[in-house]
């Protein structure tokens, strides 16, 4: 049903309080950023203005550059697992009986844990002394050790983004494989349709707008992620694992650099602005097509 | 196209306590225009389900054309379905959508390409939607998508039924008489069986060559609209079918019993139904008061539907005697009048199964040839 | 259901559960059998670590510090966000898109961003080391996505509502909270659950913020593993509960749950 809304100013009321509170926690300590990123900060007192050297400076750090190509090859390499085997797994799921409760519940469980309690956890499972799957695989005799082997690095490390991870788009894939009506499975039964026809025809038709949620959520996350791989490997062995939020705290909170550091939040705050607003858009102005509902922004 | 059979059919829930369908047993003809009419909770859907193999019967069988099908799968029986709400295929052109049931079976009946599209072309000319071939449904109103769901349902021509679930649901009022027609010419036009499931009479009457009426998981009566109308079997059919329903008057021997038998009603008979438009109204005294059912009624509300040769026709509710009645007719008379009704033609009922045992029609009765739908 | 599917599903089910299966074995044995001798089954149970972590005030302290600034700061959020999304959600206004727009990108800002001007901010103002910090901080991601999540559940709730209220005769305050807040429970727990799902589990901005009185629970077991003497089975222990809470919040939405996720707004 589409609600016909009027036009009326006073509304800006309702938003008020919303409005303030994020402003305190955005809107000032952004300022404070893009103030320190022009500027060449020595100590409290003496400060100069120095315009876009930082950001020239930050984009030409060859250290900025690899945690930049780090971060997008992680980044593309969890999603390409993630998302396909989000959809699998919500296919797989049943539609409604005992188990779908249990199964949604668990599902949800990795997405609730304090993200430094997965690192933690994976740790333990991983280490090649007293862990599970550390000390199995030693035993297949693959003499795995992710603490000093760059590639087991990663390897642990994207196996437990997606460990972590997965569920969002299980779960998003789910909700819109349910939204289809049965009438639709049943047509598309009637028809003679092959199981393939179906999930092509059918089902893909509905995930579509979710998946676009579902990408866009995990490479911004993604992009994102500091705690757990902290947790697990600090950023090694050496600089293997270092992606751009640990580079980004590493500088500001260790080195108090602040110019740079600044310059650096402000350009990775951008770039996650552009993913922003194609996830706007396509929320939006995308609906999924279901016959008892109707998108009410225009 | 097929001839199907219902023998014995019934069905329960596994746990119920009680059978949604007690067994009932119903021949449809290949080629007939059929229609099931019940209110919600009748039965119907059950009974549509069982049909188009979604469910399994617990007892009895369903035939097509003398074979067994009730265990296969509805794709098996080569059925298709027309759902209340327009079920397409969204991302593929309407084109494609009217295609897809023949090029899903390909491998089976063998459709080149070319005789796919002349097909797509024919269904779509039959529907007038040729124009509405190369768009998206999302672009379509609900009647197009409708109508191009209707066309789906009809691409095969060795399809055994369609089969209708309330198709006009979803569609506009204004639009539904245009679909109702659109259907009935091409279910003339092709003889494809159709079987029509609906919760309203008028969709249901105007439809079928025969109307099966159910309530509480029977059928009560299977016939053509105008003996389910002009005689119902049961006194739900009276009640159900007819706006409004027909008066019921239980007998008894507070009444003057020659009254009765001179008007040809059943002497066993415990109640008798009448629809408002078999009686009129009289101002007293009758004159000839023994051979016609009549009463003394005041007029308690007059409902004018239009007019007649000038003069005011519509539904007159009357208080009498033997409860409210309802006259359907020229309104002679005003509120708080007191004038008699009297009743030409009526049924005769059995009040234990509420079935008809007799219909009757007075010596003095002024309908001429019964009349049809509204 | 393609049987593909579901042996995906079997097997990534499995993956789930073997490194909380260890997490809980872990959690159930002494630090030296850990070190000691590798066994899939523990032979030698014991409740131990969980008895150090209810009995030592730096664990137990440090659990309801975490609870403490999650339940602020879902509360702020609701709070704050009710209004906005009831209005969002039955009124167009000057700046609307836009401002719902920038909304958004709050949820999406990356916290390392935020550390330095939070941890100046809040320093400044004194609200250093205290969970109140941490829930506003954390309002910076919750407040947008409870808006956002709110105001896709609210516009599925007829205006006539609205409507059918005034013509009895209720005053706007009366329909808010008697009338339409209850109606959209299932949102107020859908939000509630994903407020939870940031502010639970983020460690970033709660150890910026923090000292040694507001010590939330995600510090002190990042503490721990950075100091040598590690106890695996009391950090195995904490870390099962700090599971529990989470089961809990989705177990009481779990209705709820899937509608959230299907109108995207997570």
């Amino acid at each position: 049903m589409a609600i016909n809304k009027p036009y009326n100013n006073r509304a800006w009321l309702g938003v008020l309080p919303v409005l303030l509170i994020v402003a305190f926690s955005a809107v000032i300590p952004l300022m404070t950023v893009v103030n320190y990123s022009v500027q060449d900060i020595l100590d409290f007192n003496s400060r100069f203005y120095v315009g876009l050297d930082w950001y020239r400076e930050t984009l030409q750090d060859p250290r900025f550059i690899e945690a930049f190509g780090r971060q997008v090859l992680f980044s593309l390499s969890v999603l390409a697992i993630e998302i396909p085997l989000g959809i699998l797994v919500a296919r797989g799921l049943p539609k409604n009986g005992a188990w779908t409760s249990v199964l949604l519940i668990l599902l949800a469980v990795p997405l609730l844990i304090p993200w430094n309690v997965v690192g933690t956890i994976w740790q333990i499972y991983a280490r090649s002394d007293i862990g599970l799957l550390g000390v199995g695989l030693n035993e297949l005799g693959l003499a795995f050790n992710y603490t000093s082997n760059p590639t087991h690095a990663w390897l642990t490390l994207i196996a437990m983004d997606v460990w972590h991870w997965t569920s969002l788009v299980a779960l998003l894939s789910f909700a819109g494989l349910t939204s289809v009506p049965p009438a639709y499975y049943q047509a598309a039964e009637l028809d003679g349709a092959s199981k393939w026809q179906v999930f092509r025809y059918v089902e893909m038709p509905r995930l579509s707008g979710v998946l676009v949620i579902a990408v866009l959520l995990r490479l911004m996350d993604s992009f994102m992620i500091y705690t757990e791989p902290f947790v697990l490997t600090g950023g090694g062995p050496g600089n293997a694992t270092t992606f751009l939020s640990q580079y980004l705290a590493t500088m500001a909170v260790g080195q108090f650099d602040l110019g740079p550091a600044a310059a650096f939040s402000v350009i990775y705050f951008l770039f996650i602005l552009l993913f922003c607003w194609i996830f706007y858009n396509s929320v939006m102005l995308d609906g999924t097509v279901d016959e008892s509902e109707a998108r009410h922004h225009d | 196209m097929a001839n199907i059979i219902l023998d014995e059919l019934g069905f329960a829930y596994p746990g119920a306590l009680e059978p949604t369908l007690l067994p009932l047993s119903v021949e449809i003809k290949d080629g007939e225009a059929f229609a099931l009419l019940g209110a919600s909770g009748a039965g119907k859907t059950t009974l549509l389900n069982l049909l188009s193999g979604l469910l399994v019967p617990t007892t009895g069988r369903i035939l097509f054309n003398g074979v067994d099908v009730s265990s296969q799968s509805g794709s098996e029986r080569n059925l298709a379905q027309v759902f209340q709400f327009p079920v397409l295929y969204e991302s593929l052109t309407i084109a494609d959508n009217l295609a897809f049931p023949l090029r899903a079976r390909k491998a089976v009946n063998g459709f080149s390409a070319v005789d796919i599209a002349s097909r797509v072309a024919k269904i779509a000319g039959e529907l007038e939607i040729e124009n509405l071939l190369k768009r998206k449904p999302k672009t379509l109103s609900l009647f197009q998508k409708q109508l191009v769901a209707i066309g789906r349902a009809l691409m095969r021509p060795d399809v055994s039924v369609v089969l209708l679930d309330e198709p006009l649901t979803a569609v506009e009022p204004r639009t539904k008489w245009q679909l109702r027609q659109s259907l009935k010419r091409l279910q003339e036009e092709l003889g494809v069986t159709m079987i029509y499931v609906t919760h309203d009479q008028t969709e249901a009457l105007t439809f079928a060559d025969r109307v099966a009426v159910m309530a509480d998981g029977k059928i009560l009566q299977t016939a053509s609209p105008q003996e389910v109308y002009e005689q119902p079997a049961h006194e739900f059919v009276g009640f159900f079918i007819g706006s409004p329903g027909m008066n019921f008057v239980a007998i008894d021997s507070a009444i003057p019993a020659p009254m009765y038998a001179a008007s040809g009603v059943d002497q066993f008979a415990q109640r008798i139904g009448f629809r408002p438009e078999w009686a009129r109204l009289e101002h007293p005294p009758m004159t000839h008061p023994l051979s016609a059912v009549h009463w003394l009624g005041r007029v308690t509300h007059c409902q004018i539907l239009g007019t007649q040769d000038g003069v005011p026709v519509g539904i007159t509710t009357l208080a009498s005697e033997v409860g409210e009645l309802k006259v359907r007719g020229a309104i002679n008379a005003t509120v708080g009048e007191e004038i008699m009704v009297v009743v030409d033609r009526c049924v005769s009922f059995c009040a234990e199964h509420y079935v008809a045992t007799h219909y009757a029609q007075s010596s003095t009765s002024q309908l001429t040839n019964p009349v049809g739908n509204e | 259901m393609t049987s593909v599917s579901r042996w995906v599903l079997v097997f990534y089910c499995i993956y789930l559960l073997l490194p909380l299966y260890w997490l809980m074995t872990m959690a159930l044995r002494n630090n030296s059998d850990i070190t000691g001798k590798f066994e899939v089954i523990p032979s030698n149970p014991t409740l131990a670590n969980f008895a150090e972590i209810f009995s030592n005030p730096v664990w137990y302290q440090a659990f309801g510090n975490s609870l403490s600034y999650v339940v602020l700061n879902t509360l702020i959020s609701i709070c704050v966000a009710l209004p906005a999304a009831y209005v969002f959600s039955r009124y167009r206004f000057l700046g609307d898109r836009q401002l719902f727009f920038w909304l958004l990108t709050n949820r999406m800002a990356p916290p390392a961003v935020f550390l330095l001007p939070f941890f100046q901010l809040y320093s400044s103002i004194g609200l250093f080391d205290t969970p109140l910090a941490v829930a506003l901080a954390h309002c910076l991601f919750t407040v947008p996505l409870s808006v956002w999540i709110l105001e896709g559940f609210m516009s599925g709730v007829p205006s006539e509502v609205d409507e059918m209220a005034k013509i009895d005769g209720h005053s706007f305050p009366y329909f808010f909270f008697r009338i339409f807040i209850p109606i959209n429970r299932g949102a107020i727990g859908v939000t509630l659950f994903f407020c939870f799902m940031f502010s639970w589990v983020e460690l970033l901005l709660a150890r910026t913020l923090t000292g040694s009185t507001a010590k939330p629970i995600v510090v002190v077991m990042t503490r721990t593993v950075s100091a040598s003497g590690l106890d695996w089975g009391v950090l195995a222990a904490a870390g099962a509960l700090t599971v529990v809470p989470g089961i809990i919040v989705v177990w009481f939405v779990r209705k709820h749950l899937v509608k959230g996720f299907a109108l995207g707004r997570v």
